[in-house]
């Protein structure tokens, strides 16, 4: 086993607002990727994306396994689709894995979106805190498991993946005493960890992500270990300055709502490629002869009827909301209520329709400000349609009066 | 340009007609025309004809006209313009004979919205309205296509609030109980419109237009035959069409519809007259709030004013202007490619004191539609006079 060095400079978290504070659970409009994007963000803050040049996304919830996703992750986190990006099926040791094994401007994000929700997001780089691999174990202990249709079963024996599975790998490992355990229960990481071991929000491939937020926010450093059943990964966390950045809105109930029977809504893939960069990416285009913003981009400039090539530039995020529409009617494949949102972007005087994301459905109003988010605004056919959502500020003041 | 009379209107039933098939519809409707032309008619003097379809039902919609009205050996097109479909189409058998092309054409509007389950008309509809990328995966079904405007109007407006949007389904009401072919026949309480389920915001389910089958047609001829067919013919006087950006995130100011307010200059412009001299119209009331933003546009009144109008009766028949003597969409149906034709049956009857709720004297009437997504209107004047 050859161990490399690599520091991490920066951690991104991400949770969604639903459930309780043992256990998020995703909004509708939200999966493994709206998630990664979330963290990502989160990671890179003022961070100019172009510093990422190699994205490992780690997890066991893709919402296609075949189609990709990794080019709707690049778009939202705003790198260049030039960019390597890798999907790994694994937990957390596939992330504590590639971190071990990053390079310098490596984002390596791990989401999940079923059972306990969140994504978190290191970077990679010369700078910062070092991770160094002291060990790996692959052992099979199948004791939950999920298949390519999705079907899932359940053996039922914790016992059994405790003593078989965990400690006999730890016990392969000669039987480090870890400061940190993601991927295992709050009881069960308590009892293979030394000291005060984080509570972790998470046990997928996201939990090492917080495992490490949490220990540099303490300033702590030592073994951390990740956990996956009966896999292990074993690395050693040294001192340094990380900056962490948390998404973590306080946790509230999901609001109640009814999906209406009804076929899928149809997509037009032409459409959805012409649509793909502008839309993910919240870019407008920029007019060469007078620099009028048309978003959706078009051939013919809405202002000065230029018709020369234009270039996309990025739109700004936050907004005001111009007129709003909350529909309390079933829809045939939506859950109602829903509520769309006029938002004009910043002072570019343009205005973007979207849906409500993160607040009860009819809670915004006219003239509330907040910021477009990176959603999954529709399935469309087995097609993911990514787009942006408006998170309004009140929804922030929604979440303490509940917290 | 020719002057262009109508001297023969009719419609169907607007409502669920689940018994009727759009190959009954539109030969209903064309007969109804043709039988209420005053010294009789032989559809064998029609040259052309003009159909307005929104949706098309049962497949080919020119093919269905000529075959089931027994018009084989005629020109027959389809028109579609949204919801401005029916207007637009009156338009155009104006145009031709105007233009000398023809002396008698037929125009027919019809639609049947309850073809498909009354919930998956939505997503059915919305694809004509929407782009396919950016707007239809939001769920922007129509009511919300018109609330995002009404919920705009009333933040901006010094004085309109939801109760005024209630008054307009009030008013629609009562004049829609007289009349034999509206699909809600009874009157409604302000109680019951601001307490009814809501649909989207600020539309509650009596805010909002029925989901309607039903056909209209009505008959155009050159000026120099008119007499042949009536004594009382009521002349085209004016026609216009406006457009607008087409996303709503291009429209700047969402109190008001640009596409009527341009398509009635043109229309007043070629009629020579002015708002003050309508004596009765027929507008596009889908939703309540629509109603009221179209007394504004079509300069009925003031910015703001069209909240004081309806608080003061003003709409209703005996007030200054009558608006929607007929029920308007919002009582007597909305099957929307019929919808402009029958506004114009409407008027025509106004016009010739024929109506069941007439409105005394009156010698000028304006039909109008705004819709698509809320990007086009297309109005209709039509006169006792011929100038």
């Amino acid at each position: 086993m050859i161990a490399r060095m690599i520091s991490i400079s920066r951690i991104g978290t991400a949770l969604p607002p639903w459930g309780n504070e043992g256990a998020r659970t995703v909004g509708d409009d939200e999966d493994a990727v709206t998630l990664a994007v979330a963290a990502g963000l989160a990671a890179l803050g003022d961070t100019d994306p172009s510093i990422i040049g190699d994205v490992v996304f780690v997890s066991r919830d893709f919402p296609l396994l075949e189609g990709g996703n990794g080019a709707a992750l690049l778009a939202g986190l705003g790198c260049d689709d030039g960019v390597r990006i890798r999907e790994i099926i694994g937990g957390s040791p596939a992330v504590l894995d590639a971190i071990a094994h990053a390079t310098d401007g490596t984002l390596v994000i791990g989401s999940d979106a079923a059972g306990s929700a969140g994504a978190s997001a290191v970077l990679c780089g010369r700078s910062g805190a070092t991770v160094e691999l002291a060990g790996r174990v692959t052992r099979s202990m199948p004791v939950t498991t999920r298949d390519a249709r999705g079907n899932s079963s359940d053996y039922a024996d914790p016992r059994l993946l405790r003593e078989r599975g965990v400690n006999e790998s730890l016990a392969r490992l000669g039987d480090p005493r870890p400061i940190a355990a993601a991927g295992l229960s709050a009881r069960e990481a308590g009892s293979v960890c030394d000291g005060n071991t984080p509570k972790l929000v998470t046990t997928g491939a996201s939990a090492i992500g917080f495992a490490l937020a949490a220990l540099v926010e303490q300033g702590a450093s030592g073994t951390v270990l990740a956990v996956e059943q009966a896999t292990l990964v074993v690395a050693r966390l040294g001192e340094g300055n990380v900056l962490v950045t948390r998404d973590e809105p306080p946790a509230r109930p999901r609001p109640g709502g009814q999906l209406a029977p009804g076929a899928s809504v149809s997509i037009s893939l032409s459409a959805y490629e012409r649509a793909f960069d502008a839309k993910l990416r919240l870019a407008a285009a920029e007019c060469a002869d007078c620099g009028e913003l048309s978003y959706p981009p078009r051939h013919r400039c809405i202002e000065c009827g230029s018709e020369q090539p234009t270039t996309l530039v990025p739109l700004p995020r936050r907004g005001e909301a111009y007129s709003v529409a909350t529909i309390r009617v079933p829809v045939p494949g939506l859950i109602s209520p829903y509520t769309v949102v006029i938002v004009e972007l910043g002072d570019t005087g343009v205005r973007t329709l979207v849906r409500l994301t993160g607040a009860t459905p009819g809670s915004v109003a006219i003239g509330d400000t907040g910021r477009l988010v990176f959603r999954l605004v529709a399935v469309r056919q087995g097609v993911p349609d990514y787009g942006y959502g408006f998170l309004p500020d009140s929804a922030q003041a929604e979440q303490k009066g509940a917290a | 340009m020719r002057r262009v009379a109508m001297i023969g209107a009719g419609m169907t039933d607007f409502g669920e007609l689940f018994e009727l098939g759009i190959k009954d519809i539109v030969p209903m409707a064309v007969t109804e025309a043709v039988n209420s032309v005053d010294k009789g008619f032989d559809r064998n003097d029609i040259q052309a004809a003009w159909f307005g379809e929104l949706v098309a039902t049962d497949g080919f919609a020119t093919g269905i006209l000529a075959d089931s009205c027994g018009l084989l050996d005629i020109p027959v097109s389809r028109l579609e313009n949204a919801c401005a479909t029916g207007n637009d189409a009156v338009r155009h058998g104006a145009m031709a004979i105007a233009s000398g092309m023809y002396d008698v054409v037929l125009v027919v509007g019809a639609d049947k919205v309850r073809e498909t389950s009354s919930r998956s008309t939505f997503w059915d509809w919305m694809g004509m309205t929407r782009d396919a990328a950016w707007d239809f995966p939001l769920g922007l079904v129509a009511p919300a296509n018109f609330a995002l405007h009404a919920a705009r109007y009333l933040h901006e407006s010094p004085v309109a609030t939801r109760e005024h949007l209630a008054m307009v389904a009030v008013k629609n009401h009562h004049h829609g109980v007289t009349n034999p072919k509206a699909q809600m026949r009874f009157e409604i309480t302000m109680e019951q419109v601001l307490n009814a389920p809501m649909v989207v915001e600020p539309f509650g389910l009596y805010d909002c237009t029925p989901q309607s089958d039903g056909g209209a047609a009505v008959i155009l001829v050159a000026e120099e035959l008119a007499d042949r067919y009536t004594d009382s013919p009521v002349w085209v006087r004016g026609t216009g069409i406006g457009l607008d950006r087409v996303m709503h995130q291009h429209k700047r100011d969402m109190t008001t519809f640009p596409p009527t307010v341009k398509a009635a200059k043109q229309a007043y412009a070629m009629a020579g007259i002015g708002p003050g001299d309508v004596d009765v119209a027929e507008v596009h009331d889908c939703f309540t709030g629509v109603e009221l933003i179209n007394y504004e546009d079509l300069g009925f009144c003031d910015k703001w004013g069209a909240a004081k109008m309806i608080e003061n009766r003003e709409t209703y028949v005996g007030g200054r202007i009558p608006i929607n003597p007929s029920g308007g969409l919002k009582a007597k149906g909305h099957p929307p490619g019929a919808t402009g034709v029958a506004q114009c049956f409407e008027i025509w009857e106004q016009l010739r004191g024929q109506s069941t709720n007439q409105v005394d004297g009156a010698r000028l009437g304006l039909a109008h539609n705004v819709g698509g997504p809320t990007a086009v209107s297309a109005i209709t004047i039509l006169g006792i006079d011929k100038d």
